[in-house]
């Protein structure tokens, strides 16, 4: 893997930075959304002090634990969780100049990082030796395996016309025209799956209500703060993947590349969050019929028209 | 990138964290945590293909193995009856036709290792596309016919373990023979022995959770 042009110290810096700041304004915004869905009017100062409130008030709380938990796996699930956000996001180009790590299979890299999001899911929900936590791991499990082609597929479907598996390329690519535009299936699809990684909103199945918090149900303190920040920025890796692939990452008029980064990958974010207060949790049998009765198929059909259009 | 201390420096760790946690997985108690170790030691091996600018193929081991050591670990999980793997148990069975399988098979490969003269042919570092695009066109041209078989067998396997493993499998309804954990012999241990002193003594009281001992009626 080379690293282009930036010292580790660098590369750490930007993608630490981009994560935080995603993060704060994941959680600002389902402040915001979450006020405004239930009427009630919120001072935009409130608004921005908030996120701080609740981590303070997270970070105030005793500490619980379960009867015979596996304490290194609860806590290699949280750890692994965000530096797998972290991992996905080193190969996404937040300006033109380049990802943080230039690799060549980039999105294989990805990918990857996301098919690991998985075990540290599963793991977080088996770890606490308790049930609503172990049945939400049992439940990302069929979930991810899920949404896991739909991804794959549409991100090599969007690797098709770039003829790279390098996320930069596959921006360049885009110079002209955007593949929203020129792949319509795979935005659609790429967001649901984005979701289901981030399990968001709709997708929380495994840390859903009905399981009182499902794999973070025996969760306190910093280690819930720790899972949720992990989680916000796995949603944030997955919109800034999403920019890129399918929103033209950094080209538009007028405003330099990096704010056309972070205005597209906001968007995206936006979309999610705004889902996750206006849409209902889908049922895991539901989702799991629909994503490979229908998703599936879409995809591949989005990654033969796809071929069929680059082959020309 | 070959040749500098730094990736020597890695590939010794990552060998060692391969080999050590492939270790691991049978010194655990637990079907679930048996399978994180083994994927802990792909993940290494995954790592080190990396280092050798095998990067697609490294890349796409550890996209694989996330999902696939999470299936084997929920399978496992099922067929033991062992309610989500959280009970100790002993992974280690048969004790004589092990020791000769594990050493039949260390000595066969480490002669494989010493004896056979592998090709020296490294990927240039321009080169890894190419080296992408031959790994498909051996896939899809030469060896489809050994892959694709390979392919349906295990599609199959798959098919029949979920057969056997669903609730209403081979073996009629899953609740009618299966009887609660016998979980006394585990809380009655204190916590302070520790995980593997615990296993011990689930081993020795058979621990009403082997898998030998389970009938299927």
């Amino acid at each position: 893997m080379t690293v282009h042009a930036v010292s580790p110290a660098a590369a750490v810096a930007e993608v630490g930075t981009a994560l935080v700041a995603g993060v704060y304004v994941i959680a600002v915004l389902d402040g915001a959304v979450s006020a405004r869905v239930a009427g009630r009017s919120r001072p935009g100062t409130a608004l921005l002090v908030m996120p701080a409130r609740r981590a303070a008030r997270l970070l105030l709380q005793a500490r619980t634990t379960t009867e015979r938990p596996d304490a290194a796996a609860w806590a290699v699930a949280t750890v692994a969780l965000g530096a797998l956000a972290a991992g996905g996001l080193m190969v996404v180009p937040l300006s033109a100049r380049g990802a943080v790590a230039e690799v060549a299979d980039g999105i294989v890299l990805f990918g990857a990082a996301m098919a690991l999001v998985m075990v540290a899911v599963f793991l977080h929900g088996w770890s606490p030796n308790s049930v609503f936590p172990m049945i939400g791991g049992y439940r990302f499990a069929a979930q991810a395996l899920s949404y896991e082609m739909p991804l794959a597929l549409v991100l090599i479907a969007v690797a098709l016309p770039a003829q790279s598996l390098s996320v930069t390329a596959i921006v360049e690519s885009q110079h002209g025209l955007w593949n929203v535009v020129r792949q319509p299936l795979g935005l659609p699809l790429y967001l649901i799956a984005a979701t289901g990684v981030a399990f968001w909103g709709p997708l929380a199945i495994p840390d859903s209500a009905d399981l009182g918090g499902g794999t973070a149900a025996e969760s306190s303190s910093s280690e819930l703060l720790a899972w949720r920040v992990a989680r916000a920025a796995v949603l944030v890796t997955v919109s800034a993947m999403g920019a890129a692939a399918f929103l033209g990452g950094w080209w538009g008029p007028l405003l330099p590349g990096p704010v056309w980064v972070a205005l597209k990958t906001t968007a995206l974010l936006a979309i999610i969050v705004v889902a996750g207060h206006t849409l209902a949790r889908v049922r895991l049998e539901s989702f799991v019929v629909v994503a490979w009765v229908a998703f599936i198929p879409l995809a591949l059909v989005d990654v033969f028209v796809s071929g069929i259009l680059a082959l020309r | 990138m070959t040749g500098s201390w730094l990736v020597e420096v890695f590939f010794w760790a990552f060998a060692a964290t391969a080999v050590i946690s492939a270790y691991l997985v049978f010194r655990v108690d637990s079907m679930v945590r048996a399978a994180f170790w083994l994927l802990a030691s792909f993940l290494a091996v995954g790592a080190i293909l990396v280092l050798l600018e095998a990067r697609f193929l490294g890349l796409v081991l550890l996209l694989m193995m996330a999902g696939e050591m999470t299936i084997m670990a929920v399978f496992m999980v099922m067929f033991m009856m062992n309610p989500a793997g959280l009970n100790p148990m002993t992974m280690v069975h048969q004790h004589r036709t092990a020791v000769v399988a594990g050493v039949a098979s260390f000595l066969a490969l480490a002669s494989v290792g010493l004896f056979v003269r592998f090709p020296d042919r490294p990927v240039p570092a321009e080169g890894t596309a190419q080296a992408t695009a031959d790994l498909g066109g051996e896939l899809l041209g030469d060896s489809m016919l050994i892959f694709e078989t390979a392919g349906v067998s295990l599609l199959a396997a798959m098919v029949g373990a979920i057969a056997l493993a669903s609730r209403n499998g081979r073996f009629g309804d899953a609740y009618v023979s299966s009887r609660p954990p016998d979980l006394d012999d585990v809380t009655a241990a204190s916590p302070a022995d520790g995980p593997a002193a615990e296993a011990d003594e689930a081993a020795m009281d058979g621990g009403g959770m082997d898998h030998a001992g389970m009938d299927h009626g």
